[in-house]
């Protein structure tokens, strides 16, 4: 059961044109007849939202919250707090950047009729998301044209107990190019939700490398989606971080719509203290010749909990599909828990499929070595963890920001404990 | 025994055999080369009967039959054999087992009676002496997680197991060490006789020197661009294939991408 | 390696689909109490065991048919089952002896190349024959009796040792464990009960081969293997059904202990009708199979060759609760035509140093469906445990589908878990190599499939390993091409 007023409270504070009032009044209804999703259902089996129950949510009040300072963004940067643009640094014009609500105006636009709002898909957290988002950030590659610069967004959370909705839509036109990063974080002393939804459509033979970083609250829930459309020939590059939160649940939804398309999916999990980190993808090969490759490792530390849930699919007569998964990971505590689901799910004949899963510890062997040569055991275990999470981060270089991540991840990573009595 | 006539092969709509005439008697070995992707390997495929192949024009008989109605299994039934570019991995299934299964296969199809285990065992450690090779080639998995060298010695093991009237050896000289080279022309010229022909399809002279030719054919752009005696094979290491790119067409660069993919 | 050769019989027919005109002794259609007292009062059972029924019964009342595998089958009306389907005998119970079994059923047997006169039996197995629902003959008793192994049908084991029976049964799958075993619990006619006693090596194989023949009936049979301390035993499953229009359900319970030290090698070649190549008839094979090594250094072992059937549901699993004790599941499913199965396996690590391996092959043609679904789960006081977990997908058809759907969960740190997958289309490639050696399509085929279910058949006993070589050939006739 959840409490609706809250949910209905925050709508009514929305002042949207008449032309969505009733999509939002409908989403939000769907949402309160399905409600938050329970651990009997197989997509939540690991992660329980009940304790939002618990919490006197509600809507950002303008101007309570205070900024966290800004970090230096190398590139185009739309920095959001609680909901709302507080900051922009960018000399792209708003047709490429702009917030959401500026680039579809009144009506949705004919370049966003086919995806916006319905690729997110109709789950009861992403019908949440679209009765209550606001201000939200619209990217616009057009064609033929290559970002030089990434372009990032900042969601940041401020006020205690504030639901947030960031809402992004990413269009790539045929043979667009460009680098996106989304970035969640908030007041290290609070609770609040953050509850983002991204559309991202690729057209033909478009790129975009996307990362997405969780560096929340460890008293934060982040219940994330990202929709991923890709057309012929396009490519789509995803690393995905979660460094934080209390509870964080990154959901990516891959359609390889149309021959050829390609994507690589790399992320790194952090699950330490009392956190619970799930990272939940959906990759479906629904055209012939498309390839993707998957590497995720996770850590859990603490009494921390790292799940990692993956399916492939692929489509009945989508022949000549290449699908590689890896999931690693690493159990750093006797009270830490780790659960990986790597699926696959397989309706053709002319495919490659392969996953690989493992669970276990830092190699005592190596560790010895590394003593052996005078490190200290503490330096040693670090040293091992950074190489075991250094296999998803080759993005880092393709995109020029390892400088800019390397710092924020190394401080994310669990303080090293040792396991020896 | 074999007389391809005006052989044209079209792949996925791109012509790679534009009219290829070759006549190959009782005893002879005949070598053919050519740049890559002049259509050698092709050739060898068609020859083999490979899916994928259509046949535009032209003849291929075999010991006076139509050669081309026949499947796979029927032509090697029937005495041809091909020595694969890639041999292929077969998880799981031992060397032996192959060996045995086509053996009988071949035997049955003969009307001859089927080998034994014992007997079989006995008849193949032989071969392998002659090749200077180990016993624990047969209890591998085929051809899994061999080198590129063993897999060529395992090409010519079978060979010299299943004795084909026809052999057909596709490049099966490239990327060997010199020992490896000797195992396999030792396998090829221990099935030199007065009945039996072999066709070797190479990029390189060298293997010439342990495998005399009797005829050397040069392939440029699908087709025969010059057919000599081993002088020609001689001539072509010190000239290269350079000289033939005038005569090349339009054609080999199309089988030149087809060739890559395969 | 030369001696698992391939001789494929190409054979368009399921040979094992004949119905043997014998009279039966049915109870009514449906199920209630009645129904269940009526079962235990003519087993002759004592009061314990028509108890636990009934409360089977009462649970499984209130559960539903489960809905998450992924197979798909049109509603079972458990109405109109029969529970119980007996061949009739002058005696009205289990024949004494040999000579007191109906010729036509000894017929039957031996039409199956299940021979019950003990002179012509295979060597060092004794077998245990069990038509619908009751134990027809068990061979070998006596001489097995010498060295205190209990080998004989369900039923007798209920009347004649119901303290073991009454100690172990529902110890491993408890009536309440799902909505199949329920059903099982309550109505379970007959079976095969096995006790080897402390230090005993079993010297034979033990063997029990169902065959239902009745239509309309359910199979229920309940299998029951216990291995004291340092016992060891090597049991064999072989199932057949006549081919009837109709689907039947066959829903059966295989429970198994180890105690310390002790040993426990479960093999099985399911060959039930698998319908038509439309997808009519063919029998719903939904099974609970579970092991537990309850003793320190016990070993239980799975091997499965699933060919038949419309549906397979079955997850042969392990508890491996004593320290040092070993999990492992061999299988090879294959399913053609309009065949669906979602198998695999449960590896619970309990105790210290525990160790477990899943291996499992999926072969897909026709229509098929081929699920993998499985857990690993190491609980927090699994100091060292090991898992290795192989799961490899071969697709022969345009219209055949492979999944896999493994559960991975480690609480304990110095756990090593592993776990690896591929799915792939037998390579034209390879076919055409070997077809260009001389071999048919077909037998390019069989030695394909063969070598990529080698690592399961190898864990067969020998004649079971023929046996299965050739059922693969025979249901995957026609699958290429």
């Amino acid at each position: 059961m959840i409490t609706p007023t809250a949910y209905r409270d925050a709508l009514s504070q929305i002042d949207a044109p008449n032309s969505f009032a009733a999509a939002r009044q409908a989403a939000l209804n769907a949402f309160l007849k399905t409600g938050l999703p329970e651990s009997r259902q197989e997509d939540w089996r690991y992660i329980s939202l009940d304790h939002l129950e618990r919490m006197p949510l509600h809507a950002p009040e303008d101007g309570l919250g205070i900024l966290p300072a800004l970090e230096d963004y190398p590139g185009a940067l739309l920095a959001y707090l609680d909901d709302r643009l507080v900051w922009q640094d960018t000399s792209l014009p708003p047709r490429v950047l702009d917030t959401l609500e500026n680039a579809i105006g009144d009506g949705i636009p004919a370049w966003a009729a086919e995806s916006f709002g319905s690729l997110a898909g109709t789950a009861s957290l992403t019908q949440l998301n679209a009765a209550l988002w606001r201000e939200g950030a619209c990217l616009r590659v057009p064609a033929g044209e290559r970002l030089r610069q990434p372009v990032f967004l900042r969601f940041a959370a401020a006020e205690a107990d504030v639901m947030l909705y960031p809402r992004v839509f990413v269009h790539m036109a045929v043979g667009a190019d460009a680098i996106l990063v989304e970035h969640f974080l908030g007041d290290p002393s609070i609770e609040y939700w953050q509850n983002p939804v991204a559309e991202i459509v690729l057209e033909a033979g478009a790129r975009l490398t996307h990362l997405r970083i969780i560096e929340d609250s460890n008293l934060a829930t982040h219940t994330g989606l990202s929709a991923v459309h890709l057309a012929r020939d396009s490519s789509y590059r995803a690393l995905n971080l979660t460094l934080s939160g209390q509870v964080a649940r990154h959901e990516l939804n891959l359609a390889l719509a149309e021959a050829g398309a390609e994507a690589r999916l790399d992320g790194v999990f952090i699950a330490a203290g009392r956190s619970r980190t799930e990272q939940h993808l959906r990759i479906a090969h629904q055209a012939p010749h498309g390839k993707s490759r998957t590497h995720y490792c996770g850590l859990a530390d603490g009494r921390g909990r790292g799940v990692f849930d993956a399916r492939v699919e692929v489509q009945a007569h989508a022949d000549g599909n290449d699908a590689q998964q890896t999931s690693r990971n690493l159990l750093l505590s006797p009270h830490a828990e780790i659960d990986a689901k790597p699926q696959l799910e397989i309706y053709a004949d002319d495919v490659k499929c392969s996953h690989s899963a493992t669970v276990g510890s830092l190699d005592e062997n190596a560790l010895f070595y590394l003593r052996s040569r005078g490190i200290d055991g503490e330096h040693a275990r670090h040293l091992l963890m950074q190489a075991f999470i250094d296999e998803a981060l080759g993005l880092l270089d393709d995109t020029g920001l390892r400088d800019w991540l390397m710092p924020r991840l190394l401080a994310g990573m669990p303080r090293v404990q040792s396991l020896e009595p | 025994m074999l007389q391809i006539h005006n052989l044209h092969v079209n792949v996925a709509g791109n012509d790679i055999l534009n009219g290829i005439d070759l006549n190959v008697r009782p005893g002879e070995v005949h070598a053919i080369m050519g740049p890559n992707g002049s259509g050698k390997s092709t050739l060898a495929q068609v020859l083999a009967g490979r899916d994928g192949y259509e046949i535009t024009a032209g003849s291929v008989h075999y010991l006076d039959q139509d050669l081309l109605p026949l499947t796979p299994e029927e032509r090697a039934r029937a005495g041809i054999f091909l020595a694969f570019q890639y041999p292929l991995e077969i998880p799981g299934v031992a060397n032996v087992q192959l060996l045995r299964t086509a053996l009988n296969s071949l035997r049955r199809a003969r009307g001859e009676a089927e080998m034994d285990a014992i007997d079989f065992l006995e008849f193949v450690k032989d071969k392998l002496m002659l090749l200077g090779m180990d016993d624990s080639f047969l209890f591998r998995s085929v051809n899994e997680g061999f080198s590129g060298g063993e897999k060529k010695r395992n090409e010519i093991l079978q060979m010299a197991v299943l004795e084909p009237q026809l052999a057909i050896l596709d490049e099966t000289d490239s990327g060997l060490d010199i020992d490896a080279l000797h195992v396999v022309a030792q396998g090829v010229n221990s099935l030199r006789n007065a009945a039996h022909a072999i066709i070797l399809v190479t990029h390189y002279q060298r293997l010439l020197n342990y495998i005399v030719p009797d005829q050397v054919h040069v392939l440029a752009g699908g087709r025969i661009v010059r057919s000599g005696g081993r002088e020609l094979a001689l001539e072509l290491e010190q000239k290269g294939y350079a000289w033939l790119e005038d005569k090349a067409s339009q054609a080999d660069n199309a089988a030149d991408l087809m060739e890559a993919r395969l | 390696m030369g001696n698992l050769d391939l001789q494929p019989h190409f054979d368009n027919e399921y040979r094992w689909g004949f119905v043997t005109d014998i009279e039966q002794e049915p109870f009514p259609q449906g199920l209630d109490g009645a129904v269940i007292r009526r079962i235990s009062a003519t087993k002759g059972e004592p009061a314990f065991m028509m108890e636990w029924r009934l409360r089977a019964y009462q649970h499984w009342l209130t559960l539903r048919e489960p809905t998450w595998a992924t197979v798909q089958h049109p509603p079972i009306h458990y109405q109109d089952i029969y529970y119980y389907a007996a061949p009739k005998t002058a005696s009205g119970s289990k024949p004494k002896s040999l000579a007191e079994v109906d010729p036509q059923l000894l017929a039957t047997y031996e039409k199956l190349g299940i021979p019950l006169q003990e002179r012509e039996a295979l060597a060092g197995v004794a077998v245990d024959a069990v038509f619908d629902s009751v134990s027809v003959a068990t061979t070998f008793k006596d001489k097995l009796e010498t060295l205190g192994i209990v080998f004989c049908s369900f039923s007798e084991a209920v009347r004649e040792h119901p303290e073991l029976v009454r100690q172990y049964l529902g110890s491993v799958v408890p009536y309440t464990d799902n909505f199949f075993a329920s059903l099982n619990s309550a109505v379970f006619s007959d079976g095969s009960f096995v006790y080897v006693p402390k230090g005993v090596n079993c010297p034979m194989e033990l063997s029990t081969y169902f065959r239902i023949n009745a239509s309309n009936s359910g199979q229920f049979e309940r299998t029951l293997i216990i291995a004291d301390e340092g016992a060891s035993v090597s049991y064999l499953e072989g199932c057949t059904a006549p081919r009837r229009d109709e689907s039947q359900l066959h829903a059966a319970v295989v429970e198994l202990i180890a105690l310390k030290d002790a040993r426990i090698k479960y093999s099985t070649v399911q060959n039930w009708y698998p319908g038509d190549a439309d997808g009519r008839g063919g029998i719903f094979n939904f099974v609970t199979k579970r092991g537990e090594c309850r003793g320190d250094n016990a070993h239980i072992s799975w091997t499965q060759v699933e060919t038949g059937s419309a549906i397979t549901w079955k997850y042969p699993s392990c508890i491996l609760r004593g320290d040092n004790t070993v999990g492992e599941f061999y299988s090879v499913a294959l399913t053609n035509h309009h065949q669906q199965a979602d198998t695999g396996s449960k590896m619970i690590h309990i105790g210290r140093n525990t160790r477990s391996t899943i291996v499992s092959k999926g072969i897909s043609a026709g229509h098929g469906s081929n699920a993998y679904r499985g857990l690993v789960k190491v609980l927090a006081g699994a100091e060292n445990a090991r898992n290795h977990t192989r799961c490899d997908s071969l697709l022969m058809s345009p219209d055949c589908a492979a999944h896999t759907f493994p559960y991975i969960e480690v609480k304990n740190p110095s756990a090593k878990v592993e776990h690896e997958a591929s799915t792939s289309k037998i390579g034209e490639d390879q076919l055409f190599y070997l077809r260009s050696r001389g071999l048919s399509e077909e037998d390019a085929v069989n030695l394909i499939v063969n070598g990529f279910c080698k690592e399961v058949l190898k864990e067969l006993p020998m004649e079971f390993a023929v046996e299965a070589q050739k059922l693969l050939a025979v249901s995957l006739e026609g699958a290429v091409g």
